[in-house]
């Protein structure tokens, strides 16, 4: 008898680990006309954040501040989950590919040519964002930065979270004169061998770098419509693979090796084994300095010819089971409060997307106040627009990263 | 009755063979099927071998292979040399109990992560071993340090796992030695041999084939491993979990193949190992008998 119990409870004990997951009911389309249905249906619930983590100051935003206020206002729980964003992908796809309805990601922080791919293969919901009221009434509809991404039609599939744009950092006084462009950071190269080196792409701040200094070479305007075709870009960017072979001996350890994460060039700034690091966040060195990691005589610089930049959004999979509260959430993002305090230093110093001119005298107070808080180390935001380029179209990025993977260390 | 009997093993791992078959071989299938070209959400339909043609044919693929086997070679051949070293010392330590036992054992559960942190810490350029031999005046500046970390030996990585695995492999051997019969060595040494000979033909035999199984499974271990050279290895040659992890995360969903075909090839290598770790297992329990 016990035998036969204990034959019994293992049969079922099997029976209900194959039937798990199999539970998804297919939930209906949810309708964002009437934004009050849309909060009611949102209140308590709980909205998953999936997302890069790499930012300590910028998930404190989001686990202290932003969750705190989102309880209060709406009473919607919000969980944020760190995962690099190809592995958040592989997971929507693997999703997608066995047919699971109710998936467990509401929102993702997606950019380039991941919302490509993502689109691609069709992994987001949408179109929403034009039905958000804050969308409606503070984003710029017709700015280039809103309606691209990386190149790419956004056509509704993402709404805004922040804007970024590379920047440089050196410390000034170690480094009197900052290099204007290609030519002279060649010069700086060479004066100071073995003090400057970039992150290996693809890590991303090291792709920038790359990408930055083809712009400064060859200029940018032939990439907007170039065709994905390994040769073409070869062609193109060949007098920058030429400039890059040419400083690799003056880099750190001549250029045989570059740190494979930007956190880590950031570490060797940081312990002055280089002279200088490089970030896509504009006031990534002010809030290192409020950290105590960076000297208080750290700045940053633009080439004159400008660096890239970009605005990075939000999106909701396919598959959310929790579209509401995604909506709820990112809708709230986008609200005059909440840029705000994303754009402290403390909280990582995200540069604002709401359109200026879209603000009344009080809101844009707001703002004022916290960039004078932000202090010397960041450049106006005056100064990084008017040296602002565009990025290129997302598919154009692999084959760089793959031709300077080809043409670089190996040599 | 008989019947029953037999069946009873495989009724009992039934819950465990589901999760494992389920998730393990699934994956494996899944992640083969995709290397011949068979990933039908991104329109791959077509099964082929040209992946696996233009993975072999590369020289970055080569370069990389090269790269991880020297890698795990070097350092499980090196952990296995000194970590009996080090469990025959205090295997024939007279007084012992003591501290020794637990200090060699803690490398075995601080997470390879760790590691790596520490090393980075002691070894770089800017670390605290540098900054000690600078300060004492034996470099004139902190440049001029050896660089260990991120260069194309892989001496930051080797250092990293021979911390990590002398002390496994010394634990390991360590049981051994204290489980094994001391008759054989007196007879030996009233025969006349003297501690040398005692150890080299007595008791390295006798331990000889726990060594080989945990030569294998360090060497298996170091083979598949990611974090470590991904953070401390050089950007080129890259080693084979990190080219594999690298592939992966190349947005464009059509890349996956390739992938896939490293992976494969990293699950190859592993069930050969697997394979000779069962052949060795094997001589073990003859001795044992």
């Amino acid at each position: 008898m016990k035998k036969l119990i204990c034959v019994l409870m293992i049969i079922t004990l099997s029976l209900g680990i194959i039937s798990c997951g199999k539970t998804s009911q297919t939930k209906d389309d949810v309708s964002i006309d009437k934004w009050e249905d849309v909060l009611s249906k949102a209140k308590g619930t709980t909205v998953n954040f999936y997302g890069w983590g790499g930012d300590q100051l910028l998930n404190g935003w989001i686990d202290n501040h932003l969750s705190k206020k989102l309880k209060e206002k709406y009473d919607i729980t919000l969980n944020r989950v760190g995962m690099n964003i190809d592995e958040i992908l592989s997971k929507l796809l693997n999703e997608k590919q066995l047919n699971v309805k109710d998936g467990s990601i509401d929102i993702v922080w997606i950019n380039g040519e991941n919302f490509f791919t993502a689109r691609e293969n069709e992994l987001l919901y949408g179109p929403f964002s034009d039905k958000l009221p804050n969308f409606k009434k503070y984003i710029d509809k017709d700015d280039v930065e809103t309606k691209f991404d990386f190149g790419f039609p956004v056509e509704g599939y993402e709404s805004p979270y922040g804007k970024a744009q590379f920047v440089m950092i050196y410390d000034k006084m170690k480094t009197q004169a900052v290099p204007k462009d290609h030519k002279e950071l060649m010069e700086f190269a060479k004066n100071n061998p073995g003090k400057f080196t970039y992150p290996a792409p693809p890590d991303f701040t090291g792709s920038a770098f790359v990408r930055n200094i083809i712009y400064d070479i060859v200029g940018h305007e032939q990439f907007m419509d170039m065709k994905a075709d390994e040769d073409t870009v070869r062609k193109a960017i060949q007098p920058a693979i030429d400039y890059l072979k040419e400083l690799k001996p003056y880099l750190w350890k001549k250029g045989e090796t570059y740190p494979a994460e930007s956190t880590l060039l950031d570490n060797m700034y940081g312990d002055n084994e280089v002279l200088m690091t490089m970030s896509y966040a504009p006031n990534f060195a002010a809030s290192k300095i409020k950290t105590g990691e960076f000297t208080e005589s750290t700045r940053t610089f633009v080439f004159d010819k400008g660096t890239i930049g970009n605005t990075n959004f939000l999106a909701i999979p396919f598959n959310s089971p929790n579209k509401e509260g995604a909506l709820a959430v990112i809708n709230y993002i986008l609200s005059v409060d909440m840029q705000a305090s994303k754009y402290e230093p403390k909280h990582g110093g995200g540069q604002p997307v709401l359109d200026s001119d879209k603000l009344n005298e009080k809101e844009k107070k707001k703002f004022e106040k916290v960039r004078s808080s932000i202090g010397d180390a960041a450049l106006s935001q005056e100064e990084l627009l008017d040296h602002r380029l565009p990025e290129m179209p997302a598919n154009l990025i692999p084959i760089i990263e793959k031709i300077w993977m080809e043409s670089i260390p190996n040599k | 009755m008989k019947y029953k009997y037999k069946l009873k093993p495989y009724i009992l791992l039934t819950p465990v063979m589901i999760v494992i078959l389920g998730i393990f071989v699934t994956g494996i299938v899944m992640g083969f099927l995709q290397s011949i070209g068979y990933f039908p959400i991104v329109g791959l339909k077509d099964f082929t071998l040209k992946y696996y043609k233009e993975v072999m044919m590369s020289k970055d693929f080569l370069s990389s292979l090269i790269f991880s086997i020297y890698i795990s070679f070097i350092s499980s051949a090196l952990s296995v040399i000194l970590g009996v070293a080090l469990a025959y010392l205090i295997y024939r330590k007279k007084e012992k109990k003591g501290v020794e036992d637990i200090v060699f054992k803690v490398p075995i559960i601080v997470p390879h992560i760790v590691a790596v942190l520490l090393v980075y810490n002691l070894l770089s350029q800017s670390g605290i071993i540098s900054r000690i031999f600078y300060s004492l005046g034996f470099v004139s500046s902190q440049n001029h340090f050896p660089s260990l970390l991120f260069e194309k030996n892989g001496i930051g990585i080797i250092i990293t796992y021979l911390w990590k695995e002398i002390p496994f492999i010394g634990m390991v051997v360590y049981s051994v030695l204290n489980n094994m019969n001391n008759k054989f060595s007196d007879v030996a040494k009233t025969l006349g041999a003297n501690r040398r000979q005692v150890f080299f033909k007595v008791t390295l035999p006798l331990i000889m084939p726990s060594i080989v199984t945990s030569f294998i499974l360090v060497f298996a271990f170091s083979f598949g491993a990611f974090e470590v050279p991904f953070l401390l290895g050089p950007t080129n040659p890259k080693a084979l979990p990190v080219k594999a992890y690298i592939e992966y995360s190349n947005p464009d969903l059509k890349h996956r193949p390739y992938t896939m075909v490293i992976n494969m090839i990293l699950t190859f290598v592993s069930l050969i190992l697997v394979w000779g770790y069962n052949k060795a297992f094997k001589v073990i329990s003859k001795y044992n008998r």
